[in-house]
């Protein structure tokens, strides 16, 4: 295939705002009464008072504010290293958050937060938080921020120096975004799609892009009210072989969705796919293609971010192994020029890590930023490439939302998973249809081997097959499903591309 | 008559867990071994479990879990099986079973006290979780025939 910029450059222009009202976002009255209804359904939720909690926000000290954290990286060309750290009970948390500011150097602290608590299973957590003081360690995998309400919060983000953002998984966070923003944290991770297809089983997507337009009318109010509220959309989805352009369109859409109802610091994630070049490309992309719609779509005053997620795929068991892995994806952000990089841990085959161990990944990341810090970035022939293809795939997809949405973002997202033109790999939600499978070319870039429904146009699936007919030759075997799982397990087993045993 | 249909194995993941990569594998794998899996996906309560187990007269109940909260998540789910009359169906469970990282032996002691016939851990050859399901299928077979002796 030749490869040429597309023809269609112009995003286009599906929503201008008329006399300066952003059509779509939530009116106050509809909030605030919606409000009442979230702040019942569990008993912390009597916790909260919106005015108090903005009053609160303003005396955060301006280091400890995620957004403006993020403004500063981008500025200097920077690069901001956090981990992921959540348990059950909140001394433990504060230590462990502790530690990792210390000993670990993280610039931006996390608060991950309990499986039970993303399904708004707070009973569950209840039990969670009373087995685990009786067992004297974390049972549960997170920090179950609605049972610990306001006061349990403000404990965590006071007890630091850093930015703390709330990280999860959690297609109904309304409940979850009210108490840890009024608990101090500045920066909110998630989306309407990307919390609801990699980690619900049945969630209706029209429920999951309300309930997170809520979120961001939240974050929005508390920009109006003068506190910056930095949005993350999840960026890598189910973090097994995603094609790049799935979860930039995906990102796309979240942060034009956030920006919709308010919020100006966006940070936009990739997760690492594997081959330099194409990630390189990809962060590059999702930059300037973040920018370029968010304006098209009327949007001049927000502040575009990027972050980079190492390997979110299966880890090597061997500790040494999985700190090559960590220091390779540390060396690809350098090279893409990322804002923020998330980082692995040595822990990463087990589940959830010790916290030397996530200090050890801390550190690994840190020694290749310093070592890149003076080095520029990566401009290749492959780069470019990647580029030019990844950017038509992308129009490709959000023209069809565009089209099935007539104006609705909304509307057009669920349009588009229910006809597939929206597809996630590996998804355990029944709301995608899970028949794009995605598979590693040649040189270990990720392809699409079964496009399902999306609607890439003829001449790019043709050119992902032919890269995938290419290795199948090289290895002297039929393009096959069992390629997919080969590669699913490859870089546990110590290599990129699943070539045959 | 029983013994000559296809087994069937019920396979899922149990709580409030989500990781669904290894759950299609596991369908694909123990399909191509002959058996017919009913595969519940993710997020799977302990009575959906045993309701599958029921209805399709399953040999084996296949737990995974991948995110920390398996002991939680399977506290008393012998008991629940004797208590639906699952008197002698086979509990496997395999993942990530514990927040932490905890050796082999303390992982397969607690999940045996748990009434867990078998425990693997992730990265364990499914290979050999296939040979342990032939093994015990075959003693049970054996046991029974004795038993109507």
């Amino acid at each position: 295939m030749t490869v040429t910029h597309p023809h269609d450059t112009q995003a286009p222009d599906h929503r201008q705002g008329r006399d300066g009202q952003v059509p779509r976002r939530i009116s106050a009255a509809a909030f605030l009464q919606q409000r009442e209804a979230v702040l019942r359904t569990w008993p912390t939720g009597a916790g909260v008072c919106l005015e108090e909690a903005i009053e609160y926000q303003r005396a955060i000290p301006l280091a400890k504010r995620f957004a403006l954290a993020m403004r500063d990286v981008a500025a200097r060309r920077g690069m901001l290293v956090q981990p992921r750290a959540g348990v059950a009970l909140i001394d433990e948390h504060v230590r462990l958050l502790k530690y990792l500011e210390t000993d670990g150097e993280a610039d931006l602290l996390p608060t991950t937060i309990d499986a039970y608590t993303r399904q708004n299973r707070y009973a569950e957590a209840a039990l969670g938080i009373e087995k685990s003081i009786t067992a004297g360690t974390s049972l549960l995998n997170g920090f179950p921020a609605v049972n610990h309400g306001v006061e349990g919060c403000r404990r965590v983000t006071e007890s630091v120096t850093k930015p703390v953002q709330v990280r999860h998984g959690t297609p109904d966070a309304r409940l979850l975004a009210e108490i840890s923003l009024a608990g101090g944290f500045t920066s909110f991770e998630g989306g309407g799609i990307s919390y609801n297809i990699p980690y619900a089983k049945n969630v209706p997507l029209r429920k999951s892009l309300a309930d997170w337009q809520y979120v961001d009318r939240l974050c929005g109010w508390y920009e109006e009210h003068g506190v910056p509220i930095n949005r993350e959309p999840f960026g890598p989805l189910t973090g097994t072989l995603v094609p790049p352009c799935i979860s930039h369109a995906v990102g796309i859409i979240e942060g034009m969705l956030a920006l919709e109802q308010g919020v100006k610091s966006i940070t936009l994630g990739y997760g690492q796919g594997g081959s330099i070049a194409q990630d390189v490309a990809a962060l590059l992309t999702l930059r300037s293609l973040g920018a370029e719609y968010f304006r098209a779509a009327g949007f001049s005053d927000f502040e575009l971010t990027t972050v980079f997620h190492q390997w979110m795929g299966g880890f090597p068991e061997n500790e040494s192994r999985a700190l090559a892995v960590i220091s390779w994806g540390a060396l690809v952000a350098c090279l893409a020029g990322a804002d923020k990089i998330l980082v692995k841990t040595p822990h990463e085959a087990m589940g959830v890590p010790s916290k030397e161990a996530n200090a050890q990944g801390l550190r690994a990341t840190r020694q290749i930023i310093n070592m890149m810090a003076d080095q520029g970035g990566l401009a290749t022939d492959a780069v470019e490439r990647e580029r030019v293809i990844l950017e038509r795939e992308v129009r490709c997809l959000l023209g069809r939302v565009w089209e099935l949405g007539r104006g609705d973002v909304c509307e057009g997202v669920a349009a588009a998973f229910e006809a597939g033109a929206l597809d996630v790999p590996f998804a355990p939600s029944g709301q995608c249809r899970g028949k794009l499978l995605p598979m590693r070319d040649h040189e270990g870039c990720i392809r699409i081997f079964s496009p399902g429904l999306v609607p890439l146009d003829h001449e790019l699936l043709a050119w992902h097959r032919e890269r995938l007919e290419e290795r199948a030759r090289a290895e002297g075997r039929r393009v096959s499903f069992q390629m997919v799982t080969d590669d699913i397990y490859a870089i546990s087993k110590g290599r990129l591309v699943g070539r045959p045993r | 008559m029983k013994t000559t249909q296809t087994p069937v194995v019920v396979l899922g993941v149990i709580g409030s867990d989500c990781h669904c990569v290894g759950n299609q594998i596991l369908d694909a794998f123990f399909s191509e071994r002959g058996y017919r899996v009913v595969n519940l996906g993710v997020m799977v309560s302990q009575e959906e479990f045993i309701h599958a187990a029921i209805e399709s007269a399953a040999v084996a109940i296949l737990v995974s879990s991948l995110y920390g909260h398996a002991e939680i998540d399977c506290t008393g789910f012998r008991q629940r099986c004797r208590e639906r009359g699952l008197d002698d169906i086979l509990l496997y469970i395999g993942g990530n079973l514990v927040v932490g990282k905890l050796p082999r032996a303390a992982i397969e002691q607690k999940f045996a006290a748990l009434g867990f016939d078998r425990v693997f851990l992730a990265g364990d050859d499914l290979e050999i979780a296939a040979e342990c399901l032939k093994s015990d299928l075959a003693r049970r077979a054996r046991r029974e025939r004795r038993r109507i002796a």
